[in-house]
């Protein structure tokens, strides 16, 4: 009896402790003025449509990635692309960016096969599919690229 | 006019070749300054992306270090380590420590630093023991401290190595800024020396137009009356072409005999005044030439030929009343004139005729006995 109880709170001390990690990076935040919306990651990975192989700068080599084209996210999300966007993350960046219009950001939500997690800097991470003439060795040419988002704010 | 055809070429020969010169010295001049420009514009916008690229990444994914941002999550992985007293705590440990990791498992760090990689597999393996509670809380916050060395080392490095960028792109800047000076200077005194050069040509330029315009004008000048020449003559015609005018031809008679008696001085002042006195009577609407030796013409307006008769007749009754004396005059002791004048319409063709008939309605008069006028009808 007393080794079922203790089963029992063990099971249970592990469902609570982990209970918080399952809420960290599982959902994205879609803010439209007044408007709040909680979209679940495991949805939004289900759009993600567009497999491409494209050089990650970060991890200095080509990498497989499957997301989502970002301008018809937003058109999905907002019925249109806004002039600007606030970003939020889960390490706490915040940053407010334009020139969505772009059909070459890609919101990424797998690697290799493998779905993005804070380690590999996901859940979601918007990358562009091509990088042009950027010289790879200098990251600061791609800090526009945004990790770990949490929340996306439309600016109009 | 043999004369003046001989001297034209030349003339504009030497002016095409001025002008010439002077739009050369003014292009080089511009030249000069819209290369400093150039070069201005040039330094410019190689000194503007350095600066961008070195001094405007805060606020951005790169402004701060990807490896401080790392440290402070595997602090505060260890101040929950130490404080740790509630398994819920486990999860927000796991969670720094995942923003650690994937904050540090960047390739230019693996390159650069030895101690990322060794780095990652510790915080893999401390994730998975405090998960586990195979480790105690106080040594897992002691052992990532071998973490936060080397993200410290990173940081320190990444600093000096911005440093190093910095002071090179100072010192690039400065050789720059030296280059674009004297380059500046240099391109500077040029636009000027080709300015003070264009100048010049510019002033010779004027100047020879001014005695080319003073030549011809002394052309068209007698020198001993002042007033027009033949050349003068013809080329005012020519400048009334289609209006009426009248043609006055005037000689003086026994102008020989007054040189000879009084003396060539004595003459030439006789001219000079007979000049004023006809200029004064015909007045400012005409104009007065010298043709040579004692004969004078004028061109006046002429509606109509009673106009051109009585321009005629005031001018002979002015001479008498002047009274001017001619003591080598054959029947009367003052000068006297013979006037032939004719009416024509001013073109080129008309004014040879014109001047034909004046002078044989002049001729005329001389053969009448002098001191008269006639107007050719």
């Amino acid at each position: 009896m007393n080794v079922a109880k203790i089963s029992a709170a063990c099971w249970l001390i592990l469902i609570v402790s982990w209970l918080p990690i399952a809420a960290y990076a599982q959902d994205l935040t879609i803010i439209d003025g007044e408007k709040s919306q909680q979209l679940v990651l495991s949805d939004v990975k289900q759009q993600a449509d567009n497999t491409v192989t494209l050089f990650d700068p970060y991890q200095g080599r080509e990498v497989e990635v499957r997301g989502i084209e970002f301008r018809r996210f937003l058109v999905e999300q907002f019925g249109e692309v806004p002039p600007a966007l606030h970003f939020t993350t889960w390490d706490d960046y915040n940053v407010t960016l334009s020139g969505w219009e772009d059909p070459n950001w890609l919101m990424v939500v797998e690697e290799d096969g493998e779905p993005l997690t804070l380690r590999s800097r996901g859940p979601l991470r918007l990358v562009e599919r091509d990088i042009g003439t950027r010289d790879i060795a200098k990251l600061r040419e791609f800090n526009d690229w945004i990790w770990m988002i949490r929340s996306i704010e439309a600016q109009w | 006019m043999k004369e003046s055809e001989s001297l034209e070429p030349p003339v504009f020969w030497g002016k095409r070749k001025g002008r010439h010169r002077y739009l050369t010295w003014l292009s080089l001049s511009l030249s000069s300054f819209l290369a400093l420009m150039m070069l201005i514009t040039y330094e410019s916008r190689w000194v503007y992306p350095e600066i961008q690229g070195y001094f405007s990444q805060t606020g951005n994914l790169t402004g701060q270090q990807l490896a401080t941002r790392s440290r402070s999550y595997v602090q505060r992985a260890q101040e929950k380590l130490l404080v740790a007293s509630m398994p819920a705590d486990i999860s927000h440990i796991r969670h720094h420590l995942e923003l650690a990791y994937g904050l540090l498992d960047v390739d230019i760090y693996k390159q650069h630093y030895a101690c990322t990689t060794p780095s990652l597999a510790l915080v893999d393996e401390l994730t998975d023991l405090i998960e586990q509670q195979h480790i105690a809380p106080l040594d897992a916050a002691h052992s990532l401290f071998i973490v936060v060395e080397c993200l410290t080392d990173i940081e320190m490095s990444q600093l000096d190595r911005r440093g190093e960028a910095i002071n090179t792109f100072a010192t690039s800047t400065r050789r720059h800024s030296q280059m674009l000076t004297y380059s500046s200077m240099v391109i500077f005194v040029m636009g000027l020396l080709f300015w003070g050069m264009h100048e010049r040509q510019l002033r010779r330029t004027e100047r020879a137009t001014n005695e080319t315009l003073a030549w011809m004008k002394r052309a068209m000048r007698d020198p001993l009356t002042g007033i027009g020449n033949r050349s003068a003559l013809q080329q005012d015609v020519l400048a009334r072409a289609g209006e009426p005018l009248g043609l006055i031809l005037v000689d003086i008679d026994f102008f020989k005999q007054y040189n000879d008696s009084l003396g060539h001085p004595e003459g030439d002042q006789l001219l000079r005044r007979l000049a004023s006195l006809l200029e004064e009577q015909l007045g400012e609407g005409a104009k007065l030439y010298r043709l040579g030796g004692d004969e004078f013409a004028a061109l006046i307006s002429c509606p109509d030929d009673q106009a051109l008769f009585n321009a005629c007749d005031q001018l002979i009754a002015t001479l008498r009343r002047s009274g001017f004396k001619h003591p080598a005059h054959p029947g009367n002791q003052h000068v006297t004139l013979s006037v032939g004048a004719v009416r024509f319409v001013a073109m080129e063709v008309t004014f040879a005729h014109a001047y034909d008939a004046a002078d044989k309605a002049l001729y005329r008069v001389k053969i009448a006995g002098r001191d008269g006028f006639e107007v050719a009808l």
